[in-house]
């Protein structure tokens, strides 16, 4: 009862330290706006006014899988942009999200010399641990879901006012929002922290944070260049993957973590 | 039980530095611990072993019987410890930093909110409850984090430098407050400090500590006798009988107050000033008990001179803490 007091008293304060921190809201609101409304809506205007070459698009469409061969040329477009290109987009989010709440978090703490004053409650390190990954992680699956929920909102009105039809999100979703989105943000938060004890301010671990967006970016680079489609069976093994590194992290960064690694030389 | 004790306690870091060395204390239970050195001594660094945020190199602790070391999470339920690096946020406000505290210790919110009031006004911040950190002077930081640290009702309380950035009245503030926490409620405070004046305030028993070892340890008299058994005396007067003057000078023995066995200046601390114009003399020298002191103002009012300042201190937590270190150094 105590401990749980504790910890929420932890998780609280932590999100409500991002809310007030306008700079660090600003990265929070405007990269999912960006991913999640600029960067759809221009995709769905430019494959509803873009006049489509039919030579080029038979081409790819003979590239995949028979049930999208049979759909007309724009409803291919948008299920193509929606289903296999923006999951990898927003992939962005949650790993932006947890990496902005980690670095404040943990590195915040140390720059403002409050993680001592915590060392001092009667919460274990490992419980304190606990505590701030949790933090870091709900918020990140806040603003992940939450994205995705207006994203669905605004690209199925503009589908809807474009092409008469609603958008309905396939089985890529469900894997990047349920497995995908929190084994990244907890790959995110984690390393952020083995790095924090090295860290002496909030700017320079997100700094850090911007390299984890890389592989992501790799991959978008990938499907654009034809290297790779991302379909459900790729995001699904991804998710396995990702999950159990996840998971290996957080076991072992528990198993090792201490006061001197998270206050390194402020101790 | 006691509340504190260290056996062969020693920390060195991953440098080589020993900031702690073979420290062996107890502390019972109510005392008001004076942890006495200069900055770098080791203080802060015997603290975080203390409360488990240090592992010890060797030997060991123990806080009413709890290990740090292992079970940090047991002591930290028990104590209350403010540090300088031990910061609260400066984005929320007094009140809202001490409920926050509060549920760091598994105090429900009603409750921190007594509390934290109660707190609040005993340190003269209440009228800044609702200010945010970022707003309060360094005074009042340090007030707060001595609220702080008071949250949860600990049994022993750990101040490093608790009055360092008060002004002189909130200093006797939190002065008065830490001797009724130790007469009223028994509580056992641990206050490290190198401001040795404002220790011999309210100090019940003293560390000293240079270069990570304990120099001595004990009440103010203890120490004293330590050092030296006499008492220093300063005389202002004129027409110093010249016989009186050589004999501090010289150190000799005797005079005529019979039971002066070998004399006033029997250290090296004597001193004279001269005020030629008026022939008024200062003389400061040591003598061994009160009872020296009416023979030697005899000797000058016999001589026909006037005494303007006779006063007789016994040497201060300050002349000890040099007297110690001169000693170690010479060692």
């Amino acid at each position: 009862m105590k401990r749980n007091r504790a910890i929420s008293a932890i998780v609280k304060k932590d999100m409500r330290e991002v809310t007030v921190n306008r700079q660090l809201l600003l990265t929070i609101v405007v990269v999912p706006l960006v991913l999640t409304l600029v960067v759809p809506s221009v995709f769905l205007l430019s494959v509803h006014f873009a006049p489509q070459e039919m030579g080029e698009l038979q081409e790819l469409m003979g590239m995949l899988p028979e049930e999208m061969q049979r759909m007309g040329a724009e409803e291919l477009m948008v299920n193509l942009l929606f289903d296999n290109i923006l999951p990898l987009f927003f992939l962005i989010i949650p790993i932006m999200a947890a990496s902005v709440m980690a670095a404040s978090s943990f590195v915040g703490e140390k720059e403002q010399s409050t993680l001592e004053t915590l060392l001092y409650c009667p919460l274990n390190v490992r419980q304190l641990f606990h505590a701030k990954v949790l933090a870091s992680f709900l918020f990140s699956m806040l603003v992940s879901w939450s994205s995705f929920l207006v994203m669905m909102l605004v690209l199925g009105l503009e589908s809807h006012v474009l092409t008469g039809r609603m958008i309905i999100p396939g089985i890529s979703w469900i894997l990047v929002l349920a497995f995908l989105s929190p084994a990244v943000s907890l790959i995110a938060i984690i390393l952020i922290v083995r790095g924090s004890a090295k860290a002496q301010s909030v700017m320079e671990a997100q700094q850090k944070a911007a390299f984890l967006v890389l592989p992501v970016v790799f991959l978008i680079a990938g499907q654009f260049l034809g290297a790779v489609l991302i379909n459900a069976w790729i995001l699904a093994g991804l998710s396995m993957i990702l999950g159990l590194l996840a998971w290996v992290l957080l076991k072992t960064s528990l198993g090792r973590v201490s006061g001197e690694m998270l206050l390194g030389n402020a101790l | 039980m006691n509340a504190v004790v260290m056996n062969h306690l020693s920390k060195i870091y991953a440098g080589g530095k020993t900031a702690v060395a073979d420290m062996d204390l107890s502390l019972e239970q109510g005392e008001v611990f004076g942890f006495l050195g200069p900055n770098g001594a080791g203080k802060t660094t015997t603290v975080k072993v203390l409360n488990g945020m240090l592992q010890p190199s060797t030997g060991e602790c123990l806080v009413f019987g709890e290990d740090p070391s292992r079970n940090p999470e047991k002591v930290h339920a028990l104590s209350g410890v403010m540090t300088e690096h031990a910061q609260m946020y400066n984005h929320l406000t007094g009140l809202q930093n001490l409920v926050f505290y509060g549920a760091m210790f598994g105090i429900g919110e009603e409750e921190s909110r007594k509390r934290a009031g109660e707190l609040l006004r005993q340190l003269f911040l209440a009228d800044a409850a609702g200010q945010k950190l970022s707003a309060y002077s360094t005074g009042m930081r340090q007030r707060l984090s001595i609220a702080r640290a008071l949250m949860h009702r600990p049994k022993i309380l750990f101040l490093d430098e608790p009055t360092s950035g008060l002004d002189p009245e909130s200093a006797q503030n939190v002065n008065q407050m830490i001797l009724t926490l130790a007469k009223e409620q028994g509580m056992t405070i641990f206050l490290c400090t190198h401001q040795l004046r404002y220790a011999q305030e309210i100090c019940t028993r003293y560390g000293l500590i240079d270069e990570g070892r304990l120099l001595t340890v004990g009440t103010l008299e203890e120490l004293r006798d330590g050092i030296s058994s006499g008492m220093r005396v300063r005389i202002r007067a004129d027409r110093l009988p010249d016989s009186l003057v050589d004999v501090l000078k010289k150190q000799e023995a005797g005079g005529r107050c019979g039971n002066r066995d070998k004399a006033a200046g029997k250290t090296a601390g004597m001193a004279a000033e001269d005020n030629k114009e008026k022939g008024i003399r200062d003389l400061t020298f040591e003598v061994k008990t009160e009872e020296e002191i009416p023979c030697i103002v005899g000797q000058i009012v016999e001589n026909g001179g006037k005494v303007y300042h006779v006063s007789a201190s016994r040497p201060s937590l300050e002349d000890i803490y040099f007297a110690l270190t001169a000693e170690r150094r010479v060692q």
